[in-house]
């Protein structure tokens, strides 16, 4: 085949981002970006109780203002919903900010005007703002099932806990928190909708067009072939940027005036009614023989979804998954138990519940060490997963593809080099020197700590690609996912275009429009490239053969053995060739739409890491300095270095965030967010950005398209317990509450003394 | 929500007036409201999207752009306070077709994910290309920690002003 190979592979370049011209241009339109002729602006009158019920809405005086269209109330709006306890407006209201009722009107400054003129009846309820009121069996149910999801925990359970523990020599337990942790994306939410009487048309941030396409027909009583979503470039959204009544409310102000309809959230609404990262509460404990074989592991988490479920079920889970799967161990059980609260809404954001289960995983596994007398390395080499899977039997009947977050034993992993990624962290920082690190006099001391994770990812839902040779003989790949800034588009062009045998600059991507693309799944749970990537190498692989078999019957060869691509058309190994212009001069243009269920029903497909970090911890202001981070992953073989890198980077010093910053703080007593800004709730700047160096392990997955696996969020899964881990190594304290703040820093210090 | 920003509503008439600006080197008369900030009068009246509304109250940096050469948040600049100004946003940095150095290290070094911040980051590095003066790491950082970048693309975007800085010294 190397008489073939006259291109030089895509896949394992650092192939430039395809969108990133229009956003250092200026010219990449967001949907904040976008205005309509006749557009309307709309404003949201938002609660300013977080538990009450609306008596009455007196809207008069709002509607004759001059400029005002439309308002809209919990009593003048359809029944459907936006998700199952999100109705379009509702005559309750259950956090401080939650939606009242929406102005449509010629400007925004109009339409902030009529805000300040509709006057709200509230019947004031009593409310919680954190778990453990929601829970106290005299707390006013914040929705009819209770304040506990579905009345009871999630269970998960391998063996049995009882045994292991009743195995252990030791037992070691503690609980740890962590804080309400917002993604805070630099665009906010926003919405832009175009009722044309018979058609919808929605422009919105999204992850997920088609699934987005499909909340809108169901909120709206619609026909889903009656609304087209398009998704603009995005500002990010981590995960958060969806479920909210944003879309809908444009829509339905868009229908009900006849014009188009815009609606901003600002700043502070996008804290308040975006979605949060679920504060945890988890208490753990691990069974331990004197060896350091692990004889059990058992967790329970309670979680604070805020007012509404939003993506919490799944989050959940996914707190335990490194609980269930990260260290070899027979008998394992996990609780998870979801209460809403009277507070801005938990939802899906980066990672998804595995850093808050990590974060007490791994602060446990240092604390089980030291109690072994272990280095804290050592006990993980000894006992983390290894590629054969968990001991126990395998329940998924061999017919059925296998779950990426299995609690089953039995079934190996397509690929796992964790043990690869340890031995590379720990050269790569130094561990050896560990044990001898000298302090100078004075108040900065050293220390170097670890932490290791597990992560799902990879297989998704069912995913389309079209792909197509078009008229000027380059190709364009048509796909319903979402580039939400990951650079999934430029990974999955690197793919087609490798499986075509061409340059990836001769494909296109079309993209983020219902209308012009197949359906595909949400860019979420780090699923795009390994789902996305196997349905356009399908297409690609299609179109291949098409092509070559038009342009077989062109060159008039009897047999399609030994035609190939290169980039300048169809070739065959005894020189006869047609460029694609002519082809599809001839044969008209070619197109191939391919259907894949990613997955497998042999192997688990997760993705691996270990980060290591460094630090310098001042003992009399609390200050931790990153001196050196190293971030090693197994994500298989990886398609975009440079992409790859950045995610990583950024992965890692987002999370610094919730290591030493962020926590989105609610008045007890007023329910009121008390730092909805980005001076009050302090994100990371480039000040803070530590050296991340970033290693990927020598990994190409048997089942992955072209050996990849997820990337998206595992980098943010580590970077707190690595963080902790050295804060202890470096200084003794260990603090179990995030975030690490100086403050808590030196209250732990004292608190030694 | 935003008791801070409305107020009693008076008659827009009373508070337009002329004014007389650049922006990109083309002038602009025109009869705003003094109330308008730069940022919304780049938006909604000239249609120069490229400067983001990340949060309005001078915070983030994304509507980052250039006020007689000084790097600003259009966001917090009232309308009153660009009178014979000249203003420079991201969409004037390229002529026509070539991309400006800064540009251009943004793309090589995949300065931007999301890529809502990479305007402003561009703006706010403009001068630093400007300077004469050799920069350090650290000065680079201190002269972009207004800007805020929640993909923490940060690495990447330090990468991208070093390297144009670069570029140009060894031209």
């Amino acid at each position: 085949m190397s008489e073939q190979s006259t291109h030089t592979p895509a896949v394992g370049t650092s192939y430039v981002r395809t969108d990133l011209e229009g956003k250092v241009l200026g010219t990449a339109e967001y949907t904040a970006d976008i205005a309509l002729p006749n557009m309307l602006h709309a404003r949201v009158l938002r609660s300013p109780h977080p538990h009450a019920n609306i008596l009455g809405i007196e809207i008069g005086s709002a509607t004759k203002l001059d400029g005002v269209f439309d308002v809209l109330t919990p009593f003048n709006v359809p029944e459907g919903k936006v998700a199952p306890d999100v109705p379009i407006l509702d005559s309750r209201v259950r956090f401080v900010g939650d939606e009242v009722a929406v102005v449509a009107a010629v400007d925004i400054d109009q339409a902030k005007a009529a805000i300040d003129l509709i006057d709200v009846c509230y019947e004031v309820l009593p409310f919680s703002t954190n778990v453990h009121d929601s829970l106290n069996s005299a707390s006013f149910p914040i929705h009819s099932e209770g304040n506990l999801v579905n009345g009871g925990p999630l269970i998960e359970t391998r063996g049995s806990i009882k045994e292991g523990f009743d195995q252990a020599d030791y037992v070691v337990e503690d609980s740890f928190t962590t804080p309400d942790h917002h993604p805070a994306s630099l665009e906010p939410r926003a919405a832009l909708a175009s009722w044309d009487g018979t058609r919808l048309t929605v422009w919105k941030p999204s992850r997920g067009i088609h699934a987005d396409k499909n909340i809108l027909a169901s909120a709206l009583g619609l026909s889903p072939n009656n609304i087209a979503v398009v998704g603009p470039a995005m500002g990010a959204g981590y995960g958060s940027k969806d479920e909210t009544r944003t879309s809908v409310m444009a829509a339905l102000l868009s229908i009900r005036t006849g014009r188009p309809v815009k609606l901003e959230l600002d700043r502070e609404e996008e804290f308040l009614a975006g979605r949060r990262r679920h504060s945890t509460y988890t208490e753990i404990k691990m069974g331990l023989k004197k060896d350091g074989t692990i004889t059990a592991v058992h967790a329970k988490t309670i979680m604070d979804t805020g007012a509404y479920l939003s993506s919490g079920p799944g989050v959940v889970r996914r707190a335990g998954q490194g609980i269930l799967y990260l260290y070899k161990c027979a008998n394992v059980k996990y609780e998870g138990q979801l209460v809403y609260t009277n507070t801005p809404t938990a939802g899906s954001y980066r990672a998804l519940g595995a850093p808050q289960g990590h974060f007490a995983l791994e602060s446990l596994s240092d604390k089980a060490s030291e109690i072994l007398n272990m280095d804290p390395l050592e006990f993980r080499f000894k006992n983390h997963v290894g590629p054969e899977g968990q001991p126990g039997e395998r329940t998924t009947p061999r017919n059925q593809i296998i779950d990426t977050q299995p609690v089953e034993g039995g079934v190996p992993f397509s690929s796992n080099e964790l043990r690869q990624c340890l031995k590379l962290g720990a050269e790569a920082i130094g561990w050896d020197r560990r044990d001898y690190i000298e302090n100078a006099a004075g108040p900065i001391r050293r220390g170097i700590g670890m932490s290791m994770f597990i992560y799902r990812g990879g297989p998704g839902g069912q995913s389309n690609a079209e792909i197509s040779l078009d008229q000027d003989g380059l190709f364009t790949l048509n796909v319903g996912f979402m580039d939400v800034g990951e650079g999934s588009s430029t990974v999955v062009i690197q793919m087609a275009a490798d499986t075509l045998g061409i340059p990836p600059a001769m494909v296109r991507i079309n993209g983020g429009h219902t209308d012009k693309t197949p359906e595909s799944p949400m860019t979420a749970g780090s699923t795009l490239t390994f789902s996305a990537g196997h349905a356009a190498m399908q297409a690609a692989k299609d179109l291949k053969d098409a092509i070559i078999n038009a342009s077989l019957k062109l060159i008039g060869l009897g047999d399609s053995e030994g035609l190939y691509l290169t980039p300048n058309g169809v070739k065959s190994k005894c020189g006869e060739s047609i460029s694609f212009l002519d082809i599809v001069h001839n044969a008209g243009p070619i197109k191939t739409l391919a259907s894949v269920t990613p997955g497998s029903k042999d192997y688990i497909v997760n993705s691996f890491g270990a980060h290591f970090a460094e630090i310098e911890v001042d003992t009399e202001t609390g200050h931790i300095e990153i001196i050196k981070y190293i971030a090693v992953h197994d994500s298989g073989r990886i398609i975009n270095p440079r992409l790859a890198e950045g995610q990583v980077r950024g992965g890692v010093s987002q999370m610094m965030g919730f290591t030493f910053l962020e926590d989105m703080e609610i008045d007890p007593h007023s329910g009121v967010a008390l730092n909805a800004s980005f001076l009050e709730h302090k994100s990371p700047t480039i000040m803070e950005y530590p050296e991340i160096e970033v290693i990927f392990a020598d990994s190409i997955d048997p089942i992955g398209p072209f050996g990849a696996k997820s990337l998206g969020e595992p980098p943010c899964i580590a970077p707190a317990p690595t963080i902790a881990n050295a804060l202890y190594h470096a200084t003794g304290v260990r603090i179990n509450d995030l975030p690490l703040t100086p403050d808590s820093v030196l209250l732990a210090m004292k608190n030694l003394l | 929500m935003d008791s801070h920003l409305t107020s009693d509503r008076v008659d827009m008439d009373d508070n337009e007036t002329t004014t007389k600006f650049i922006v990109n080197g083309r002038e602009y008369s025109l009869k705003i409201d003094n109330r308008y900030t730069l940022l919304d009068i780049l938006r909604d009246h000239l249609r120069l999207t490229g400067a983001k509304k990340g949060c309005d109250l001078g915070e983030c940096g994304a509507c980052t752009v250039l006020l007689d050469g000084k790097v600003v948040n259009s966001c917090q600049i009232l309308a009153a306070r660009i009178k014979d100004k000249d203003i420079r946003t991201v969409e004037g940095l390229s002529q026509s077709e070539t991309l400006h150095p800064l540009q251009l290290a943004f793309i090589e070094n995949d300065g931007g994910q999301c890529g809502y911040c990479t305007p402003g980051f561009i703006m706010a590095a403009y001068p630093l290309f400007e300077s004469e003066e050799e920069l350090s790491t650290e000065e680079i950082k201190l002269s972009l920690a207004g800007n805020l970048c929640r993909c923490n693309a940060y690495g990447s975007i330090i990468d991208s002003v070093a390297y144009a800085l670069e570029i140009k010294t060894n031209e």
